[in-house]
């Protein structure tokens, strides 16, 4: 292995991490201040992408616009969806552990309607476009230029939104509210508002993500759960409920999936099972978790 | 300025409170007193909005905030220092302090409202980067008062504020008290310390099993028999 190949696995997986820390923050934020354990998560990323083909593809709407129409777009669903259904179950449920469950088998259900839908409406074959595929060389290693520009915007997206929760007035407003949601109701804080906010800024972050994969990768309408499952592990990983530590532990998953696709492509789903299951038994509370 | 009237609260199926009534004028420190679980904190929290009467009104300021959210009575000027802190631990102590004055007129004054609570708690400007859960018992304890202040409320009701504490910080946070109510805040203050309690405030509601079972002058309940047994260990 010369140093050439080590560089190309290393940016490889640095590349996809950006895209992987994205909607693990978004699945971090759902499930540790709205408490929804929300399986349909990476339906959401499935139909960034697939908006932004349909746009790109039938009206030529450049992929980087795509990002702020798709992005509100999303974030409205999201919101929406947390004002009416979560809100009722969490009405109706008698304690925050039957929340929890009720939410986790709802999302169930969102996940097979999206993806139904998209199925139906798009059929289960691949899509794709090309969009600034011309080869960059960065010291030998070579990378198409939509895939160094996905990981820039990934990485501003993300700084970005830490910077939100870390300065702003809302942002605090939603930390307080996932450390104690009674306390930060007795502050002042609508809490119902922040839950259906946070839950909508993780579908926000997600159709984001979708955006930027599809400007790189090919996509399906059956894409999503595989990338739910990915953001689960990112989330242990980094460390439940921390922020910083999703948008980390993103490129480190990133940077071992490469590894592991490098020696044998058929195995890096399994990798990250056994990553998980390993990490579950040794550290359970992830690498920045407390 | 805050009048509750017959109140009933209930946990599931289980009545808490029973047509409980209690009255706030403007500018008094009234205390709560009764023993371990006869619904102190509920009252409280019922009050707050936390809880949701199932029956009865609590107005303040001529407004009825019975079933309102909390998020809408403290903006209205009511300021809950709930049992056990509940600060945001891996929140600063600034963070904290900020998160205090988050109702909208506060929020516009909270540079200004810092500087005043920083007066009162010089020790919390110290630690204003530290994180609250760092904090030990008494610094903690003085961070959710200050907490309470940066709303720049109307009425503040403190549920035992000096639970835990060593005697010198229960003789700080009684003093911290008197000092709000000489800068014209109204205080409902529920405290372990019946006798101290009783000194400082101007009259007082006795609490028994979720029923008000006696009101009075301060000075008259620190004279009555009852009072003396049950709470003064007289
Ligand atoms: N979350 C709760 N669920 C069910 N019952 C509760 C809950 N909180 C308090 N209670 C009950 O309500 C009664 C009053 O409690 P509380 O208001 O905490 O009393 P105090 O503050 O005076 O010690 C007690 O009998 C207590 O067991
Ligand atoms: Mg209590």
């Amino acid at each position: 292995m010369n140093l050439v190949t080590v560089l190309d696995i290393f940016i490889g997986g640095v590349l996809i991490g950006g895209i992987y820390a994205l909607i693990a923050m978004g699945l971090s934020l759902q499930y540790g201040v709205s408490r929804v354990l929300n399986v349909s998560h990476g339906e959401f990323i499935m139909l960034g992408a697939f908006a932004t083909w349909v746009l790109y593809t039938s009206l030529g709407i450049n992929p980087l616009i795509s990002l702020v129409i798709v992005g509100p777009i999303i974030f409205v669903i999201g919101y929406l969806l947390h004002r009416t259904l979560f809100r009722s179950l969490f009405k109706s449920s008698p304690s925050l552990p039957a929340f929890e469950g009720s939410s986790l088998l709802a999302t169930f259900g969102i996940l097979y309607i999206i993806q139904n839908i998209a199925i139906i409406t798009w059929g289960s074959s691949s899509k794709g476009y090309t969009f600034l595929a011309s080869p960059v060389n960065l010291g030998g290693a070579i990378f198409s230029a939509n895939r160094l520009l996905t990981l820039g915007f990934a990485i501003g997206i993300g700084v970005a939104f830490y910077v939100f929760l870390a300065r702003t007035r809302m942002g605090k407003a939603i930390r307080a509210a996932a450390q104690d949601p009674d306390a930060a109701g007795l502050m002042g804080v609508n809490i119902n508002q922040v839950l259906a906010l946070c839950f909508g800024l993780g579908t926000l972050l997600t159709g984001l993500a979708g955006v930027l994969y599809s400007m790189c990768f090919s996509i399906q309408a059956t894409m999503g759960l595989g990338f739910t499952i990915i953001a689960i592990i990112v989330v242990v990983l980094g460390g439940l409920g921390s922020i910083p530590g999703s948008f980390l532990g993103g490129f480190i998953l990133g940077i071992i999936g490469q590894i592991v696709t490098y020696f044998e492509p058929s195995l890096s789903l399994a990798a990250y099972y056994i990553i998980f299951i390993l990490l579950l038994l040794v550290k359970p509370t992830g690498i920045l978790g407390k | 300025m805050l009048e509750v009237c017959n109140i009933d609260t209930f946990y599931g199926k289980i009545q808490a409170l029973w047509g409980v009534s209690l009255r706030i004028d403007e500018a008094e420190i009234v205390a709560l007193v009764g023993a371990n679980g006869a619904g102190k904190t509920t009252l409280l929290n019922t009050i707050s909005g936390l809880l949701c009467p199932a029956s009865g009104s609590a107005t303040f300021l001529d407004k009825r905030i019975d079933g309102l959210t909390p998020h809408y009575i403290a903006e209205l000027g009511i300021s809950h220092i709930p049992e056990g802190r509940r600060l945001f631990p891996v929140m600063s102590v600034r963070e904290n302090l900020e998160m205090g004055a988050y109702t909208y007129h506060a929020w516009k004054r909270k540079e200004e409202t810092l500087e005043e609570v920083y007066r009162v708690f010089p020790l919390l400007k110290e630690r204003e980067g530290q994180l609250a859960r760092t904090l030990s018992g008494g610094e903690q304890q003085m961070l959710a008062m200050g907490r309470g202040l940066m709303s720049r409320p109307r009425l503040c009701m403190f549920d035992e504020p000096s639970s835990g504490l060593a005697p010198r910080l229960v003789l700080e946070v009684f003093k911290v008290i008197k000092t709000l109510r000489e800068q014209g805040i109204t205080i409902l203050l529920i405290e372990q310390n019946v006798k101290r309690t009783l000194e400082i405030a101007d009259r007082a509601y006795v609490l028994e099993n979720g029923r008000i079972v006696s009101e009075g002058k301060s000075s008259e309940l620190l004279q009555n028999n009852h009072i003396k047994k049950a709470y003064l260990g007289l």
